[in-house]
């Protein structure tokens, strides 16, 4: 009884650290454009807008968290090898992991924009200083959280896999819950505020994104500004649900027949979730969603 | 393969950078073999110094194979290469001192077939398709085994699966817990591969892409990814090789991560600080 009320102890704290990086997450990922609004910010000068927005597409969300988490997982792995503190080694490692996540970010940047030449778009130097480093300070917080949540399922908990690995399965699952969640927020909602409410991306509207702000020209602090008070949110919900969820099967359902009960209840969590989903989705479409088709006006 | 390869306009072709590549990665994993003869761990760095001739190479097979039209399959070339290479590299570790040959060999193979299945069965018909993953793979089983050595000091399935703990600072013992694929570090040089392979292309793509500029960010990359795998090697090798890796590492990638900046300032269309956005034409 004792380690099940542990454990449902750690589960919670996990779950809070995870709604901390979600949240973190996508608004760094917002802030360097990345995954979804990314190839309009990247086609936009093409089209003869150009902007100051921050590009940084080291690849998709997914893949790019998968290595900053094992990154900082390995190297919280190694100092731990050395003896280090815990405490130090995860800040230590988080640290260098957002040194080289930085550095991808400038140097992606500045290719991206170098190649967009032909299409008279400036590489900023001050969108380069200020972006990147708001950006590494959100990354910073994803990271921490995510290590330090993979130190406690490791530590904690003893689950068998190394630190480095659990770093690379729950930076993955990390990177798609804010690609997924928060994303579209910035890349359909926020790009496009000039466009008619849910009227998608017509073809006549690709590239032209939204480039002034309430005052003075719009640059990706702004977006990171709006997108974090909803689909930060909205992603770190996700992220928590997601390692909460996981960690309460687990470690409730375990025990129950040789390990099969926990899988039954993952089953039923999905079936749940997608109920769920559905039930949304069709009501939001029903009292906001221009899907139906529009009434016909009778010929004059 | 009767598959020919275009020449890059204005640029080294591409057989060159292959041909090259594929030599420097091999003589230096070999050069690390200095290692065993000295009882040292010394000369780990030249794991990294194969990791960045590696990665130049690969980086290069991607905007080979990425130029026929595979925009958002830039980063899923890298997972590839590193997901064939993997298996080889493992697998290649039992072979003592033949290690980088039998890898060479048997990512080659994994690559040519699953270029087969992709082309063929999957009906891609990209005419690069079987080569570049071809090498491809060979790509990321040589940088996973650079990265192996330069974390560890060896190439060997022994030296990679097995560490050693030191007890209050006296008493050393066998660790299968402490090492590079026990430690789970090998996933850790996974991601640092396949990122830093398709990177380079990825952020250079566009219609001002430039052949000496993206390979020098491969180089950046390469020797980015070198420092942080030399700050891990200090769990597992002794501190004044890892000291060493780590200086040649930072002394490279101040090198290239300047020079790249300078290349980017060469084709940028212009270098703002605090500008506004300026009138084009017609908006």
């Amino acid at each position: 009884m004792e380690q099940i009320v542990f454990g449902i102890g750690i589960t919670a704290l996990a779950g809070a650290l995870a709604t901390v990086a979600g949240s973190a997450e996508d608004t760094e990922s917002n802030i360097g454009s990345q995954g979804d609004p990314n190839s309009q910010v990247q086609l936009a000068p093409q089209m003869g807008f150009v902007h100051r927005i921050f590009n940084k597409a080291v690849a998709g969300e997914p893949p790019a968290y998968a290595l900053w988490c094992a990154l900082g997982a390995g190297l919280a792995w190694a100092f731990l090898a050395m003896h280090v503190n815990a405490v130090l080694a995860i800040v230590l490692g988080s640290l260098l992991a957002v040194f080289v996540q930085g550095i991808y970010a400038t140097t992606a940047y500045l290719g991206r924009t170098s190649s967009l030449a032909k299409f008279g778009q400036p590489v900023y130097v001050d969108i380069l200083k200020s972006m990147t480093t708001v950006a590494m300070a959100h990354a910073f917080v994803a990271i921490f959280c995510t290590v330090t949540i993979c130190y406690l399922i490791n530590a904690a908990l003893g689950h068998p896999f190394p630190l480095p690995l659990l770093g690379f399965i729950w930076g993955i699952a990390l990177g798609a819950a804010g690609s997924a969640t928060g994303n579209p927020y910035y890349g359909k909602e926020r790009q496009y505020q000039n466009q008619k409410f849910g009227a998608g991306v017509p073809i006549s509207a690709s590239g032209n994104i939204v480039r002034y702000a309430e005052a003075g020209e719009r640059n990706s602090i702004d977006n990171g500004f709006f997108t974090a008070k909803f689909g930060g949110p909205a992603s770190g919900l996700c992220f928590g649900l997601i390692v909460f969820l996981e960690l309460w099967r687990t470690i409730l359902f375990e025990k129950v027949g040789a390990g099969w009960g926990a899988i039954i209840v993952g089953i039923l969590i999905i079936l749940v979730f997608t109920i769920i989903d559905r039930y949304m989705e069709v009501w939001a479409r029903k009292n906001y969603g221009p899907y139906t088709a529009p009434a016909k006006e009778a010929a004059p | 393969m009767t598959v020919k390869v275009e020449v890059i306009e204005g640029g080294i072709p591409h057989q060159k950078i292959m041909i090259a590549g594929l030599i420097a990665t091999i003589v230096c994993l070999y050069l690390s073999y200095l290692n065993v003869y000295t009882n040292t761990a010394y000369f780990s760095f030249f794991g990294g110094l194969a990791v960045v001739a590696a990665l130049i190479w690969g980086s290069h097979t991607i905007k080979v194979l990425c130029s026929y039209g595979i925009g958002t399959g830039v980063p899923s070339a890298g997972m590839i290469a590193f997901g064939s290479g993997v298996i080889a590299m493992l697998l290649a570790t039992k072979f003592g001192n033949a290690a980088p040959i039998v890898a060479l060999i048997l990512a080659a193979v994994i690559g040519l077939i699953l270029g087969y299945l992709a082309n063929e069965v999957l009906n891609m018909k990209i005419p690069v398709m079987i080569q570049s993953l071809t090498e491809l793979a060979v790509v990321g089983a040589l940088t996973l085994m650079g990265f192996a050595v330069l974390i560890t000091g060896s190439f060997t399935f022994t030296g990679l699966t097995t560490g050693s703990v030191t007890l209050f600072g006296m008493i050393s013992m066998p660790s299968y817990q402490v090492s590079f694929i026990g430690g789970g570090l090998v996933a850790v040089a996974f991601l640092l591969g396949s990122i830093a392979v398709q990177h380079p292309f990825n952020a250079c793509l566009g219609p001002g892409w430039k052949q000496d500029r993206m390979l020098m960010l491969t180089a950046e990359c390469g020797f980015l990814s070198m420092i942080v795998a030399a700050v891990m090697s200090f769990a597992l090798i002794s501190a004044g090789a890892a000291i060493i890796s780590l200086l040649i590492a930072l002394i490279g990638w101040v090198y290239t991560y300047c020079q790249y900046i300078e290349l980017s300032k060469r084709d940028a269309y212009a270098w703002l600080d605090a500008k506004p956005i300026p009138d084009v034409e017609g908006h």
